[in-house]
């Protein structure tokens, strides 16, 4: 381990004002180091939810009509279907994974006093497989590949390219190695390498949800994967029976964006959330176990491996999924509340950190309660036998709401809140990650227009689902036979304003970025632990040393900084 | 306020075993891999057959001598890889070698033995493509490529015993290692009776 100089008062300036080290081209290429892998991670992610927002705006586009015609033809219901696809595999796999990977590879070593991350090779492979195969997968979407098609037989006639296709279907299966391999890592890390003294109920809750939420990929993304390579293999034979046949792919996959596998990837939204809000309230966490548990159970609710309609078409009214889709409410809940009698107690100081970890929770809130609302129609009736006309009436009705575009406004909910929650995270720890703060009043911007671009886009998706607006997997003219057609096309409208604000959104946060840390422009001032933070990563240089620590510490509390007087309370 | 980790209390030492829980979880991930794919051939070989149709198409042969083979195979397999382990704990360098290079050619008949066999079961040629070849293909063909990365990960292994980097006080890399060999041996136990005794 590399022996870093002592902090003293002489060369405090000299650390701080430390200029970011990628260590050049090949530095960047050759890396193993688990803060540049981070920072990389963070960067593309950014990038890539800016790419999948477009592509999120360009569907909505599509859906409003003037008169009988679309402002947005695409050309033909494939290219339609490509996009539509590509928004949705870009907003998980392009943006939300990795910026959670890209938090979680930078600081996970940081919060449990650990010199690196376990195998830090296999890590920098996982990066590069992750980036290689996503951009491969981005590349032969737009060349006429793509994950499926929406209607039968006419595929290859109306441009699909079948070599294209097969490499779309490769692509994402490396991707989802590539996540394996990342998530494998970091629970290593986790489990092995913590200090002594430093049980699973000491560790930070961004570290625990890490672990919690890669540990829910580890078991359900390889039957993902497996599904992917049935397909692939069917696919590849002379003549595509029924999973490789084209308009069965996408069937196959989509339940990795439906409840309850979507909030899989939110449960970290809850541990950034219980990282940042207790520090900007000046006041531990109480109840931490009860937290941690909070977290458990979310992971444990969003294990959605058996939920595969394609092959099993009536598990959206079978018990167990049932269950999980009402309960899923609950350690949302628990948690929030858990938060907010930390806020009511201490001395929140304002800050962008905190208004966007509370919009994410607020967000993933109203996404859980939203997943209880598309399962209550088979949950009620499943209770009791219904004599009552009006009650048989709402079953049916709530039962239908199954096939609209509610279940949009559920994977909106979950997947922008985790990319909300990551943005608050990079503003928290950008001292840390980057050794330079980046602007409060931009990111409370940011939060407001990604808040506003999330209420008007599931929302209107919501309303619409009300109205009985199908879920667009197939056909952009889905909304022939709402109740209302003026009301969805009026709300398609709005949704579209929701879409512009949440790329406004992610676009200030990309821009105070480059301004604040590329260009130099934010502020360098205590950036060692501006914020009186309680966990380990706030005990080391900004960025970290090679190594992170001087000595690898005992830890006895899952705020050891409290212990010895450096956070505040 | 500026803190170092030197202000709290030294830890006498960090906790080791992580090749070890890694390979725990790589093998909980291939077990849900093959779990899901099995998923499929279960619920489509049912609905097949309530049907009223042949699962297998019936031109198609599937010969139980190889796959009979491969078991006593992975099974005696599974003995001469702890004997790997059991050296290794011992400081017998030599004959942990012999065990995983033994090993490492018995994955290698495995793969010979399987993939022979794929070619004689005129799964396709006849009737053209089903959904039970081409589920057939898809689990035998993932065990071939989950025995490949297990031959990768021994040989590797067997290098750095060579090098002296396992020994008695550090055997997490083959003790890892043979985890992952033996639920190679439990999966295909699984492919044995799902796919060839049962068809």
């Amino acid at each position: 381990m590399t022996e870093n100089t002592p902090l003293t008062e002489n060369n405090t300036e000299d650390m701080e004002t430390r200029p970011l080290e990628l260590g050049g081209l090949a530095g960047t290429f050759g890396t193993a180091d688990h803060k540049n892998l981070g920072r990389l991670y963070i960067l593309f992610g950014l990038t890539g939810g800016f790419l999948s927002l477009v592509l999120h705006l360009l569907v909505r586009l599509e859906r409003i009509n003037i008169g009988e015609t679309s402002i947005l033809d695409f050309g033909s219901s494939n290219q339609y279907f490509q996009t539509w696809s590509l928004s949705r595999t870009s907003l998980l796999f392009f943006c939300v994974i990795p910026l959670i990977l890209g938090l979680a590879t930078y600081l996970v070593p940081l919060q449990i006093g650990a010199p690196s991350i376990a195998f830090p090779r296999a890590a920098a492979a996982a990066f590069w497989a992750w980036l290689v195969g996503i951009l491969i997968h981005v590349v032969t979407v737009f060349s006429d590949g793509g994950l499926g098609v929406p209607e039968p037989l006419t595929q290859f006639a109306q441009g699909m390219d079948p070599e294209a296709t097969e490499l779309s279907i490769l692509s994402i299966a490396m991707v989802a190695v590539a996540v394996l391999l990342a998530s494998i890592t970091l629970i290593a890390t986790i489990v092995t390498q913590r200090p002594q003294g430093m049980t699973l109920f000491e560790l930070p809750l961004f570290s625990w949800s890490v672990l919690v939420a890669t540990g829910v990929w580890v078991l359900a993304m390889p039957v993902w994967l497996g599904n992917l390579m049935i397909s692939w293999v069917d696919f590849r034979g002379a003549d595509a029976l029924r999973y490789g046949n084209v308009e069965n792919i996408w069937g196959q996959l989509s339940w990795l964006w439906s409840q309850p596998m979507i909030f899989a990837f939110a449960i970290p939204v809850l541990g950034i959330a219980g990282e940042i809000i207790p520090v900007a309230a000046s006041k531990a966490q109480s109840q931490y176990t009860i937290q941690q548990i909070g977290i458990g159970a979310l992971g444990v609710l969003s294990f959605g491996a058996f939920a595969q309609p394609f092959f099993n078409a009536d598990v959206s009214d079978q018990a167990v999924f049932v269950g999980m889709g009402l309960l899923v409410v609950l350690p949302v809940l628990t948690f929030l509340g858990g938060l907010a009698d930390t806020l009511v107690k201490g001395k929140p100081k304002f800050s962008a950190h905190l208004v966007l970890a509370l919009i994410s929770m607020i967000g993933l809130l109203v996404g859980t309660t939203l997943s209880a609302l598309h399962v209550s129609g088979p949950a009620i009736g499943a209770i009791r036998e219904i004599n009552s006309d009006w009650l048989s009436g709402l079953i049916n009705w709530l039962t239908d709401l199954q096939g609209t575009v509610i279940a949009t406004a559920v994977m909106e909910h979950a997947l922008i809140s985790s990319l909300i929650a990551s943005i608050a995270g990079l503003y928290y720890w950008s001292p840390k990650i980057f050794g330079k703060k980046m602007n409060n009043n931009i990111g409370v911007l940011a939060g407001l227009s990604l808040l506003g671009g999330l209420l008007l886009s599931a929302g209107s998706n919501l309303i619409n689902g009300f109205l009985d607006e199908g879920d667009a997997v197939y056909l952009a003219t889905s909304n022939s036979e709402v109740w209302n057609q003026d009301a969805v096309e009026f709300l398609n409208v709005i949704g579209f304003i929701g879409s512009i604000l949440l790329i406004g959104g992610i676009a200030l946060a990309l821009l105070d970025l480059a301004v604040s840390i590329f260009l130099g422009k934010g502020s360098n001032d205590d950036v060692n632990n501006p914020w009186d933070g309680h966990t380990l990563e706030w005990a080391t240089e900004s960025p970290p040393p090679t190594g992170n620590f001087d000595e690898p510490p005992v830890v006895n509390s899952e705020r050891p900084l409290l212990e010895v007087g450096g956070g505040s309370e | 306020m500026n803190l170092r980790t030197t202000d709290l209390p030294v830890a006498p030492d960090v906790r080791g075993r992580t090749p070890l829980v890694a390979t725990g979880f790589a093998v909980a991930a291939m077990i849900m891999y093959f779990a899901g794919v099995f998923g499929v051939y279960l619920k489509e070989r049912a609905q097949v057959r309530s049907e009223g149709l042949p699962w297998i198409p019936n031109k198609a042969t599937i010969e139980l001598t190889q796959p009979g083979m491969v078991i006593w195979t992975l099974l005696i397999s599974i003995v001469v890889m702890q004997w790997a382990v059991y050296s290794i704990k011992r400081d017998d360098r030599q004959h942990a070698l012999l065990g995983i290079g033994t090993t490492l050619v018995m994955g290698a008949m495995v793969v010979v033995q399987t993939t022979w066999h794929l070619s004689q079961t005129n799964l396709i040629a006849d009737e053209g493509p089903t959904t039970a070849a081409t589920l057939i293909f898809t689990i035998v063909g993932s065990y071939l490529v989950a025995v490949i990365i297990g031959m990768v990960i021994l040989l590797l292994t067997g290098f750095r015993t060579m090098a002296g980097q396992y020994g008695s006080k550090q055997t997490d890399g083959v003790v890892a290692a043979s985890l992952y060999w033996y639920s190679l041996v439990f999966v295909y136990f699984i492919i044995w009776i799902a796919v060839y005794i049962a068809k």
